[in-house]
């Protein structure tokens, strides 16, 4: 289940490989791994999701697939993470029954209560920061944005976009639940070590 | 029952009552243009408004460049436009979006998440696959596919880049390796489609031939005889 605590989620980069990505993460002590790769092909994505699904499993993490149901129930993946272009979350619930996690990326509290009345056990929301890790068309919506957010639903909420080890302190001061990152671990000269400092201060915030 | 004679039992809640899906799998797949703008299924209805309503086809949504919301969509709105015709509606690639539409069934790509893997969404959808090679039909049938297609077998443009066609031995070769039924793909003509049932193939399966609707219901009846007889 999605920790009670403040916790960590690395979102593996499309322009690496990605289990030795996750492997690195979860040694770094991230609690829970989204594999997102818009292109692979379908048993590509099986058999990444397999491998990083055994890791997590050994690191105690959850494992979340970025949009592929389908992908996700062949791996037997914790949950699945959908965008608002993905498949409509009522019906990804109706597949993955109501053991699996789902989470919903959302851009507006409209659409985080919509995301919880269609079952999403959580909402991902930003981008919080400037980001080069995805090509976005609208303003960063700062960190006090997290707060409406969070005032119009119950489940946790987490943050994404551009957080670092020199911001992370905001989004969660801000009362999200988590926060998401890709650049910050992936492109950091030591993937692991960042991903620890990541998680040591997100404990120091509890 | 052979397996090539597969009872599908799908059948459709509309107006007029329950409709029967046809016992055999039908002889002619059609691939959708890969041109579709959005979910709305513009070209799509266009081909299914010219259907001939007795004719018994498959229909492969494949428009690989729309997002999952747009595909499943479609997935709803040509599921709707099908309901008084003899169509199967197969999504390609992603049991499940079409399993959460409720069409008829998957397509996977050759390099798709393998079929056996997806045995709980794949419950009520008919299975198909793509395939290139001997060792990937057998494959292919081994991990549970319904049917195959199997290509390319004539030379096409669209598919030049992959090598040189199959050929009908290749073709044939398949047919008696593999019980579940095969489709030919592949610069497929009114006139080649006669050989590939004769190479032992169950049906054929075409996207430029279909792609020009003036042109659309004639050469689907022409290609319907020519199969027939």
């Amino acid at each position: 289940m999605i920790p009670k605590h403040h916790f960590l989620c690395f979102i593996t980069d499309e322009t690496m490989p990605p289990v030795e990505q996750a492997h690195l993460a979860l040694a770094g002590g991230a609690h829970m791994i989204q594999l997102r790769h818009k292109t692979a092909p379908g048993e590509q994505l099986y058999r990444w999701s397999m491998a990083i699904g055994e890791l997590c499993r050994q690191h105690q993490a959850l494992f979340i697939v970025n949009d592929r149901v389908d992908i996700a129930i062949a791996s037997d993946a914790d949950g699945v993470h959908l965008g608002q272009g993905d498949l409509p979350a009522a019906a990804a619930r109706k597949l993955l029954g109501t053991k699996k996690i789902l989470g919903v990326s959302v851009s507006s509290p409209e659409e985080a209560s919509t995301a919880e009345k269609d079952s999403a056990d959580y909402v991902g929301f930003g981008h919080i920061f400037p980001t080069s890790s995805k090509k976005k068309h609208t303003v960063p919506t700062g960190a006090e944005a997290i707060a409406e957010i969070r005032n119009s639903v119950a489940i946790p909420v987490i943050a994404i976009g551009g957080i670092n080890l020199d911001n992370a302190h905001q989004p969660i001061d801000a009362g999200a639940s988590a926060i998401a990152v890709i650049a910050a671990i992936s492109r950091s000269e030591n993937p692991e070590v960042a991903a620890r400092k990541l998680v040591t201060l997100l404990q120091q915030n509890r | 029952m052979s397996r090539n004679t597969r009872r599908i039992s799908t059948t459709k809640q509309n107006n007029t009552g329950m409709k029967k899906k046809h016992a055999l799998l039908p002889r002619i797949c059609i691939v959708s243009s890969g041109m579709e703008a959005d979910g709305a299924g513009a070209i799509l209805g266009q081909q299914l408004k010219l259907l001939p309503p007795t004719l018994a086809c498959i229909i492969q949504i494949r428009e690989k460049h729309l997002d999952a919301a747009n595909l499943y969509r479609l997935c709803l709105a040509v599921k709707e436009m099908a309901i008084n015709t003899h169509a199967l509606i197969c999504l390609n690639e992603r049991a499940d979006i079409a399993a959460a539409a409720g069409v008829d069934g998957v397509h996977l790509q050759e390099f798709s998440c393998p079929p056996d893997r997806l045995a709980t969404l794949r419950n009520n959808l008919l299975t198909g696959k793509s395939s290139h090679s001997l060792d990937s039909a057998l494959e292919a049938e081994r991990c549970g596919s319904d049917y195959l297609i199997f290509g390319p077998i004539f030379d096409t443009p669209s598919k030049r880049s992959y090598g040189p066609p199959q050929g009908l031995d290749k073709l044939h070769a398949v047919c008696n390796a593999i019980t579940i039924p095969v489709y030919a793909i592949g610069g497929i003509t009114p006139d080649n489609a006669q050989n590939c049932l004769s190479a032992g193939a169950h049906g054929i399966a075409a996207l430029s031939l279909f792609g020009n609707t003036s042109s659309f219901c004639e050469i689907l009846s022409h290609i319907d005889r020519k199969l027939q007889s």
